[in-house]
């Protein structure tokens, strides 16, 4: 493993990466609107004394029979849409955070411990995490939510970590593999370190970059598969905002020729991902040594 | 070697039971079925007596044990909903879900790599620009938004293809094709790409990042520099390379495969197995669950196996750890 | 080049899709259901959708006929009621099963047995209730139930005639997936998930069916269910989408019906001493909260007639003198007010999802009229595979459910739905909130034996004017209307039942 850059030297090349600046731009909007959520949106969606069915399957306000303040039309039950996108988006984070921290803490830890010790650790957490893997994270995912049949954004975080932790354990353990045959790692052992502290002050700092792309790669995963998984009914229950359930919603729709119940928020999903995915690639290749700039 | 496959398979078996084990202990603690089985006028008495007739009365392990001594004799249960033997009800969806993920595979290899190829080449022309972009707008649809998009353009405002079922599907022994006839193809049009679309993404810039470290190196400059016909040099030199990754990574991306058929097949209908597994999921038809999800296990364990198998033969460095 | 005009014509009138439309011979038909059937065991799934399947490869001893769904003879001839236990069936002579095998009371006594065998039997309850089947002669069955059930014959167009000898001998999974019955379809096909295709009985005893071969193709998502309509895929749809009933009635090719459904669709709340809704003046307000007509208007898009009470005109018990309390938020205020809950309470309403028309946007609907009167409602909708069992239970606090009783006497609804829970009579078996007035119960005991139709009518109109006013037991929200759709150019003649089964003997051609 080559020695990372310097940080001064990964923002200089940052500022130098407009898909890279654009991607994380998109994000950093996406957050910011999902933290002010309450103050910027003219509606919350799922507050019951705000919401009327009087104002029901409005079109977007540009098209005829569009209404102020819907500026991107109104669903069956009369929610804003572009609220509930909004809303939708905070879930979408939540989730996505929460996974990344909760199987990422989890996975990095299994990691270090079989990468490090090796011996019954090591097959015992790789066994696990060869199964989990081929089981693939979505199908893990739904069967387990098909499974739990309790529905709920804390359940919906529970089922993918259960299923995700997998992708950083592997990560981590080939990284730490390599990392502890270094000169520096060597050479703390001798002087008699212990192990703890060398774990924490040297096998995982060095051990952590390329866990920055999983974790980048893997955020735009999760909250591609909390929208499926509230698409398929199985996810987020209806009394919560989702992106994926707002499809659902729409789908019944298209048909009756109101697009815009799929069309807007599908467009902000999209969007999402694809801001995380220009900063993932980005920062893979910034991290990737084989592959010179 | 023969230690080898022996510990693998050992384990595959164990991780088998692990997986009926969890999968049983959940249920059991979750819905209860009986209660629709009885009718709508059932008296609890009566409900009762559904219970002992389908042995669920027992305690969690006499109930488990014997679960796995049927399913030793191919034996899964019968489910709730249509009480007939939950395995004969999924492979009878088999040949559904096949032919759509075969489908949806071919189309994803042979353009991911294709394009893959063609990209790594040019970098900076403009049309693998382009298919760069559409590359990362492949990985970041989710296969769902990607199938109702295609129903409502393709389906819907443009109604030149139909967004449901299977069409005219022919039987030829206990193989439902919908292959052989134009309205069987016609109706796997859309599913088939909504199924590619990821996939084909992934593959594609595995096989780009490949390709620009494998044209790196110096044995295929050597080859340039030799003037060998390119052709020679992209698909002897540098594309093997480059394609026992992708094609392992594809193997081993079973498991998302039958994920996404299920999501899929919800959004089309298609009367595939993914189709059956959610429905028995809203219907708590809990044989048939428990009998897709050690299916499935089984298929990855055994694929899994043999993938590692086969390597420790190409590859006696790897046989022992 | 024909389909290919259809084509066009289709893309530019709708929003079709490309069929495979080849011109339909006139007598058969392609019909789009919502739900697939479960099995071809006419015993193992008691729902209308399963036996709307069933009722077309069997018969009953009696049958529903038409559109007024009155009771009629089918492989009985006629029935005598002697006594408060018996009931005789003359059986018709010279009927045949599709296997040629004859009709006889042999088949009647086994599959009358038969519904107590929990392994292949939704009917339990029916099958239990049965003391003993006596075969007076080949064409002669006595049944003696064990206690008086005034409603027995009105049940029995729902109990499926097998043919003893072949069910018998032919392997059970083979039972449950090929009918064979005296029906006046046979079955050709069944390809789960995909179509069941039916060809006509030509021997069958009423007269051959005027359409000779039906395909019927279930699509449970109704948007789609619509898309095969409208492309011309289907001749007929069940269960028309509320939110397309527009699109399709500004279809030119395509004709609506629309019927008032016997189902009520209500909410049932508790009444458990402490909760603040057990007493009668919050339930008051509740009930004056919720504007059913915006309800009907919004949600069902006018496809819903209001309720004041659970059982439709045409079932026993109906009391026309029982009325809607008025939409009145005010008032409700004030009726909290004066029940101490002026800051309001929190409720959990519990419902499907996937079982009503609309049922998901009805319940949060109520939820939203509740929260303008200060209650705080937590919603809490599920797939009905686990909503039912959670009803089973009977500790719900307040849910929202549907029901219309098969045998048009409200009294088996009545001990169901809202006695006391006795496990041990079975009684209450779907009270949800475990819902108890003593006074009630005892008004429905005394129904239990009564026969003259005269005085149990009288006798459950009052309950039911005792439970509805009084207690507000529950709250009424409104009947379904069934909504179907077809070609207006096939010449078909469809008027569909009130149970939504689609028996396609009753279709014609013109």
């Amino acid at each position: 493993m080559t020695k990372p850059r310097t940080r001064s030297k990964m923002f200089h090349s940052f500022l130098h990466d407009p898909p890279a600046m654009a991607g994380s731009a998109i994000l950093l909007v996406f957050v910011l609107a999902a933290l002010c959520a309450p103050w910027i949106t003219p509606q919350n969606p799922y507050d019951l004394q705000q919401v009327s069915l009087e104002h029901f399957l409005k079109p977007p306000i540009w098209m005829e029979g569009g209404e102020a303040p819907f500026v991107l039309g109104t669903d069956d039950q009369g929610r804003d849409i572009l609220s509930t996108i909004i809303y939708g988006c905070r879930t979408s984070l939540i989730v996505g955070f929460s996974v990344v921290l909760i199987a990422g803490t989890f996975g990095v830890l299994m990691g270090l411990l079989a990468g490090y010790y090796g011996g019954w650790i090591d097959v015992f957490s790789m066994r696990l995490a060869d199964t989990v893997f081929s089981f693939s994270t979505t199908l893990l995912a739904i069967l387990l939510l098909g499974v739990f049949k309790k529905t709920g954004i804390v359940t919906v975080i529970a089922a993918i970590s259960i299923a995700d932790w997998v992708r950083y354990a592997r990560t981590m353990r080939g990284s730490v593999l390599e990392v502890k045959e270094e000169a520096y790692v060597m050479a703390a052992k001798a002087t008699g370190a212990r192990d703890f502290r060398l774990l924490v002050r040297h096998v995982l700092p060095n051990a952590i970059p390329p866990i920055l792309v999983v974790v980048a790669v893997d955020l735009a995963v999760v909250i591609m598969l909390e929208a499926t998984l509230s698409f398929l009914g199985v996810g987020v229950p209806l009394t919560e905002p989702s992106l994926g359930m707002m499809i659902s919603i729409g789908k019944n729709y298209i048909y009756a020729g109101m697009w815009w119940m799929v069309v807007f928020p599908g467009a902000a999903l999209i969007l999402l991902v694809v801001g995380i995915n220009l900063f993932a690639d980005w920062l893979r290749e910034e991290l990737n040594p084989k592959i010179g700039r | 070697m023969t230690t080898y496959i022996l510990r693998r398979l050992i384990q595959g078996v164990v991780v088998l039971l692990a997986v009926s084990m969890i999968c049983f202990i959940i249920f059991r603690y979750l819905g209860d079925p009986v209660l629709t089985m009885a009718g709508k006028y059932a008296t609890q008495q009566e409900i009762e007596e559904v219970r002992r007739a389908f042995g669920l009365d027992q305690p969690t392990h006499v109930q488990y044990g014997r679960f796995i001594w049927n399913a030793l004799h191919g034996n899964f249960g019968k489910s709730y909903v249509s009480r007939v033997p939950a395995l004969g009800l999924i492979l009878e969806r088999f040949p559904a879900t096949f032919e759509l993920a075969f489908t949806a595979m071919l189309i994803a290899l042979t353009l991911g790599v294709g394009l893959g190829v063609l990209v790594s080449l040019n970098p900076s022309s403009w049309p693998s620009r382009l298919v760069m972009a559409g590359s990362l707008g492949g990985i970041s649809i989710p296969t769902f938004l990607t199938g109702v998009l295609l129903i409502m353009i393709f389906g819907v405002y443009m109604g030149i293809l139909p967004p449901f079922g299977r069409g005219e599907t022919v039987q030829i022994g206990f193989w439902r094709t919908g292959l052989l006839t134009a309205d069987g193809l016609k109706h796997l049009v859309l599913p088939a790409t909504t199924l590619a679309m990821y996939q084909l993404a992934v593959l594609l810039r595995l096989t780009r990042a490949g390709m620009r470290e494998v044209l790196a190196e110096e044995y295929i400059k050597t080859a340039w520099a030799k003037g060998l016909p390119p052709g020679k040099v992209i698909v002897k030199h540098a594309l093997r390379n480059v394609l026992i990754p992708v094609v392992t990574m594809a193997g081993l991306q079973f498991g998302e495969l039958i994920a996404f058929s299920i999501v899929t097949e919800t959004i089309f209908q298609w009367p595939g197995m993914g189709n059956l597994l959610l429905q028995s999921i809203y219907e708590t038809d809990q044989p048939v669950i428990v009998t897709y999800i050690m299916l499935a296990a089984f298929l990855i364990i055994t694929i899994n196996m043999v993938v590692d198998i086969l390597y420790a033969v190409l590859n006696p460095k790897i046989r022992y750890d | 080049m024909r389909s290919k005009m259809a084509i066009l014509l289709v893309g530019l009138l709708t929003l079709g899709f490309l069929t495979a439309a080849q011109a339909a011979a006139e007598t058969s038909l392609v019909v789009a259901v919502d739900t697939p059937p479960r099995m071809m065991n006419p015993h193992g799934d008691d729902s209308d959708a399963g036996l709307s399947f069933m009722a077309n490869f069997f018969d009953g001893l009696l049958q529903r006929k038409g559109p007024d769904g009155k009771l009629v003879p089918a492989l009985a001839e006629r029935w005598e009621h002697p006594d408060l236990l018996t009931w005789r069936f003359y059986l018709r002579k010279g009927v045949t099963f599709h296997n040629g095998n004859p009709f006889n009371a042999e088949d009647v006594k086994f599959s009358f047995e038969r519904l107590s065998n929990p392994e292949v039997s939704e009917f339990l309850n029916t099958g239990k209730s049965i003391d003993s089947i006596t075969i007076i002669d080949d064409y002669t069955v006595e049944i003696k139930t064990k206690t008086p059930i005034p409603w027995f014959a009105n049940n029995l167009h729902q109990i499926f005639i097998m043919d003893k000898e072949s069910t018998e001998q032919r392997d059970p999974g083979d039972v449950m997936i090929h009918p064979i019955g005296t029906g006046a379809y046979k079955l050709v096909e069944w390809v789960k998930g995909s179509y069941v295709r039916m060809e006509a009985n030509e021997n069958y005893w009423e007269g051959a069916p005027a359409i000779k071969k039906v395909e019927v193709r279930p699509i449970t998502e109704s948007s789609t269910r619509f898309a095969a309509l409208v492309s011309g895929q289907a001749d007929i749809m069940t269960g028309v989408p509320v939110e397309l009933f527009e699109k399709v009635k500004a279809n030119p090719k395509v004709e609506v019906i629309s019927r008032p459904a016997r189902r009520s669709i209500f909410l049932a709340l508790g009444n458990k001493p402490g909760d603040p809704w057990a007493d009668i003046r919050v339930r008051k307000a509740m009930y004056m909260a919720i504007n059913e007509d915006e309800i009907i208007e919004k949600v069902m898009r006018g496809h819903a007639t209001p309720a004041a009470q659970i059982p439709d005109p045409p079932t026993i018990g109906y009391n026309p003198d029982i009325k809607r309390l008025p939409y009145d938020p005010e008032g409700a205020r004030k009726l909290l007010k004066e029940a101490g809950y002026e800051n309001g309470f929190e409720i959990t309403l519990t419902g499907p999802n996937d079982r009503y028309v609309q049922d998901e946007k009805i319940a949060e609907a109520v939820a939203k009229y509740l929260a303008k009167v200060g209650i705080k409602v937590k919603l809490d909708v599920k797939p009905k595979s686990i909503f039912f069992p959670e009803v089973s239970e009977g500790s719900l606090q307040f849910y929202l459910i549907g029901w219309f009783d098969g045998t048009f006497d409200m009294g088996r609804t009545y001990f169901k739905l809202a006695h006391t829970r006795d496990d041990a009579k079975g009684y209450g078996g779907l009270n949800g909130t475990s819902y108890s007035d003593p006074k009630l119960d005892q008004m429905l005991e005394a129904t239990a034996d009564m026969v003259d139709p005269a005085q149990r009518k009288k006798a459950l109109e009052e309950l039911n004017k005792y439970a509805m006013e009084e207690k507000i037991v529950w709250i009424p929200l409104h009947y379904q209307e069934d909504l179907y759709a077809m070609q207006k150019d096939k010449g078909i003649v469809f008027q569909p039942r009130p149970d939504r089964w689609m028996v396609y003997k009753e279709i014609g051609v013109k």
